[in-house]
């Protein structure tokens, strides 16, 4: 039971009758990269979202990082498809919000954040050279380096299980490659478990393991499947 | 189909015609009472409001004024400067016991058996108008400027916790997964995100209900809680309504101007006003 994500007999969605997608079995390891493809609308989101304890499953089991329970604070982090940044707020304030996992709450609520805290977030923000943005707020920001930030914050967290929503998408190939890359080099290089979802099949084959939700002709929901690539 | 094209006239007949009918119901058929409205008001109107008497910003004989300027100690200026005081304590107020029962009455941010229970609190704090606060107020600490802050107080809680929370359920749901997911407490997600994200509009709200509490310093009052209020309840009860039309265009005035600098302080906050100014932080307080 060394996974970080193992799913069996899986049904997600929003009610017991409309049923997304069922997992019969899926177990992911720690240092796993994966892709998750499918068409729009078809469940990604919301599987994501299971993972995340953002919902919860209809039926079956999930289990992250070894627990059923809700994941301890920091070891999940989540980019949403539209990023989540505060877009009034400064390149800083938004890292930190990923940094505050490691400290107290009474700390993170106070504002006297510890330096390790502070340290943290600089060193994600010169990992993704935006060094020379810290003080910049978000909506003046291109969208690849607000994908940046968001990856930024997700590293100060300091997570054991990444997830990403279609995170890439409107960016041009030079830019997506500057993100890939520096997401991958920090995963490899720490060992974390990172699950995608894309709606690009190039991208998604950039994964070391890909799945793809799609509806059976029998079932009125999506099943997921491994697929070679 | 074609049901469907014609929905918002039909819609607006309706309206129309049932609203007629209950009129009809309510007057019992008898109109006659409109018959000489229009003489009666032009009789009133010239007769007893116009024009206005200007004495309303000239020093009243008690107390004796001891200030350089008449207009200072005029029932004018004491009324209506009392107004604003009132209307901006009650609004600072509200605004800030408002914030924490808002976010608690939130159903993206808590479950609904703690959402709903908040949301009715809100809700019953606003079913009572400023004037039934007031009411209360005076007979629970008297009259004066005192009951009438209470009574603004709690209404500004109930209508600016409403319009708050309305505005935190509007937020995006992306920056909230992404703190949830990270394990994050709503305490803290309440600092770091909601009211970021939700500031320009709270503030907006503010100026809003700064003005809205101006205009209804002149209703609180009638029942003795201070301000213009006063006065002009005073000046009806011995049918001096010259003064009265005097007071209130006064208020008139003073709502404009208040109305005109919250139009233009909202639009520093609100993304798509009507007209943008620039920041107000790049104004002041940016270092360039």
């Amino acid at each position: 039971m060394c996974d970080v994500i193992y799913a069996t007999n899986l049904r997600i969605g929003y009610s017991s009758e409309s049923i997304l997608a069922e997992i019969k079995n899926l177990q992911i390891k720690k240092g796993e990269i994966v892709s998750i493809i499918g068409e729009s609308g078809i469940g990604k989101t919301t599987f994501l979202k299971n993972i995340a304890h953002l919902l919860k499953p209809i039926s079956g089991t999930l289990t992250i990082l070894n627990s059923d329970n809700a994941p301890e604070r920091g070891e999940v982090g989540y980019i949403p498809q539209k990023l989540g940044l505060i877009k009034h707020e400064t390149v800083f304030f938004n890292v930190l919000e990923g940094a505050i996992c490691n400290e107290s709450i009474l700390r993170s609520i106070s504002g006297l954040h510890e330096e390790k805290v502070i340290d943290k977030v600089e060193e994600a923000i010169e990992l993704m050279n935006l060094s020379n943005k810290i003080d910049e707020p978000i909506k003046r920001l291109s969208g690849g380096q607000q994908r940046r930030v968001a990856i930024a914050r997700t590293i100060a967290q300091g997570p054991k299980l990444i997830l990403a929503d279609e995170f890439l998408s409107e960016l041009d190939d030079k830019t997506v490659e500057n993100v890939w890359k520096a997401m991958m080099n920090y995963a490899d290089s720490n060992a974390i478990t990172l699950v995608i979802v894309e709606h690009n099949i190039e991208r998604a084959k950039l994964a070391n393991r890909c799945f793809k939700l799609e509806k059976n002709d029998k079932l009125e929901y999506s099943v997921l499947t491994e697929v070679k690539i | 189909m074609n049901i469907q094209r014609k929905k918002y006239p039909i819609f607006l007949a309706f309206i129309l015609i049932t609203t007629y009918l209950v009129f009809v119901d309510l007057v019992d058929g008898d109109w006659s009472s409109l018959e000489n409205s229009l003489d009666n008001l032009s009789t009133f109107f010239y007769e007893s409001l116009w024009p206005p008497n200007w004495k309303v910003i000239e020093a009243q004989s008690y107390p004796v004024c001891e200030r350089n300027w008449d207009f200072l100690c005029s029932p004018a200026y004491i009324g209506i400067t009392e107004t604003l005081k009132i209307a901006f304590v009650a609004t600072g107020l509200g605004f800030i016991i408002g914030l924490p029962l808002a976010t608690l009455a939130s159903r993206n941010l808590y479950s609904d058996s703690i959402a709903i229970p908040f949301r009715l609190l809100l809700s019953a704090m606003r079913t009572l108008p400023s004037i039934i606060w007031a009411i209360f107020f005076v007979i629970l600490v008297g009259l004066g400027p005192i009951s009438g802050v209470l009574a603004m107080t709690f209404y500004t809680i109930g209508y600016l916790g409403k319009l708050q929370y309305e505005a935190i359920e509007g937020l995006s749901n992306d920056p909230l997964d992404a703190a949830k997911a990270m394990g994050l407490k709503n305490s803290e997600i309440i600092q770091r995100v909601v009211i970021p994200e939700t500031a320009n509009n709270l503030i907006s709200q503010l100026f809003f209900m700064f003005e809205y509490n101006v205009r209804h310093g002149s209703v609180i009052g009638i029942v003795g809680a201070g301000g213009i209020g006063y006065y002009i309840s005073t000046y009806l009860k011995f049918l001096q309504y010259d003064k009265v039309i005097a007071l209130l265009i006064i208020l008139f005035i003073v709502v404009v101007i208040i109305d005109l600098i919250s139009i233009k302080a909202r639009s520093y906050f609100i993304d798509n006003a009507t007209f943008k100014s620039p920041s107000l932080f790049e104004n002041f307080f940016r270092v360039k």
